[in-house]
């Protein structure tokens, strides 16, 4: 029999995310996902908001940062953050890099 | 089932504690996580000393593995009769114990810890999420396509028992995805357990260099190679684009790096596609017969052109 067909979307980028639901979907700490706020590594839409919440995109980065920290064992969320922002850093530069070639061909 | 010694695998004792698990993991993970490693098979190799580690990290898990008893490696067994009911993770395959030659060994632990939350609380439980690296052909991001995968892998039932099962997927994918960019697939993860909603399937996906068209966010670059007589005269030129061929009308005086737009033609997006830009490059002739060398010569004399005013005088 064969399988169902079914869609892979787009992230939607205009949903918002509690920190309850990053919790959730990633499996970090609610103390976890505000270190990286503190860190710089995701912001939420409005820090002054009584209740934060973060664009899709932040759930990529808090899951990159759980599996960082349980592939490298490391115990320090703080470091992790850093390490995140340093690879967020990385992936401009290459996309920088990439558009260049791209124009210079 | 093939019997893996974890211990080995990570080069500690069986008696090592906690402390020295933790330290060699730490160590074999720099050595061989594949964003770091320049090891030939480092990926393979950090699977194996994660699944190592996930069990050994485990008190219960631990305990259950070392209950197994101890193996060579690679060696077949079967675990002893009523293994893992002690721990609640219930036997693997169906009552009989039938099915061990499918099961793979971290399957045996797959359904530590979730069974034991479900035992606990009776509450039902979320799937967990699950990622998948996907590569496709530069074509099938630009038109969109349908790929198949095998989400297969260790499953558990309700009692908790282990069951290796194979679950394709028939996928689409939507046009205009770039490399890099991650798709979701609601309810494409695990299963839930006690009626917990299945997990999302999320897809890194990358994409295949092309030999002629280079993407720029959404827009697409190709070169236009001319000849001489081309750029300086125009020409009408057939230009290749992802969607099919188009007759791009070049102006006279065309200068090599000059860009042409095609609005629109570019990466599809819902809120305005891409354009395709042509970037024009001006190729010589390898071979000048004698007429075409008296025509330069004659055009050489005829022409003020000055391509070296920054020389300051030829």
């Amino acid at each position: 029999m064969q399988p169902e067909l079914v869609d892979a979307l787009f992230i939607d980028d205009a949903h918002r995310f509690t920190i309850t639901e990053i919790v959730h979907i990633t499996g970090l700490a609610a103390a976890d996902v505000t270190v990286l706020v503190e860190c710089g590594a995701i912001a939420p839409q409005d820090p002054g908001a009584a209740a934060w919440t973060f664009p899709a995109g932040s759930v990529d980065v808090a899951r990159r940062a759980r599996a960082l920290r349980d592939e490298f064992a490391l115990d320090d969320v703080h470091a992790v953050a850093i390490i995140v922002r340093f690879e967020q850093r990385m992936r401009t530069l290459e996309r920088e890099i990439a558009t260049l070639r791209a124009r210079l061909g | 089932m093939k019997y893996k010694d974890y211990y080995a695998t990570l080069g500690v004792a069986r008696d090592a504690d906690e402390a020295a698990i933790k330290s060699a993991y730490r160590k074999l993970a720099r050595k061989y996580h594949p964003d770091v490693s320049t090891e030939k098979n480092a990926e393979e190799r950090f699977k194996e000393v994660s699944e190592a580690y996930e069990t050994l990290r485990d008190a219960e898990k631990r305990a259950a593995y070392d209950e197994l008893g101890t193996h060579a490696q690679g060696q077949d067994f079967r675990p002893p009769p009523d293994w893992g009911s002690a721990f609640g993770a219930g036997a693997p395959g169906g009552a009989g114990g039938e099915g061990f030659d499918d099961i793979d060994l971290a399957d045996l632990f797959a359904g530590f810890g979730r069974a034991r939350g479900a035992r606990a609380a009776n509450a039902p439980i979320p799937g967990r999420d699950y990622e998948a690296a996907v590569r496709i052909p530069f074509e099938a991001a630009y038109h969109g396509t349908e790929l198949e995968l095998d989400l297969g892998g260790a499953s558990i039932d309700d009692e908790g028992r282990v069951r290796r099962v194979s679950r394709p997927v028939k996928l689409r994918i939507p046009r205009g995805v770039v490399d890099g960019q991650r798709l979701r697939v609601p309810g494409k993860g695990g299963e839930g357990l006690r009626g917990g909603p299945a997990g999302d399937l999320y897809l890194d996906i990358r994409v295949d260099d092309h030999p002629l068209y280079r993407v720029d966010g959404t827009d697409i670059h190709v070169d236009l190679p001319l000849a001489p007589w081309e750029a300086a005269l125009g020409a009408t030129v057939k230009l290749p684009t992802p969607a099919g061929s188009v007759e791009l009308k070049v102006p006279a005086g065309a200068r090599a790096g000059q860009k042409l737009r095609l609005k629109g033609r570019g990466i599809a997006r819902a809120s305005g596609n891409g354009d395709l830009y042509a970037v024009v490059t001006i190729v010589m002739p390898t071979v000048i017969d004698e007429r075409a060398r008296e025509l330069y010569a004659e055009l050489a004399k005829a022409s003020t052109f000055d391509p070296r005013p920054q020389f300051g005088g030829s």
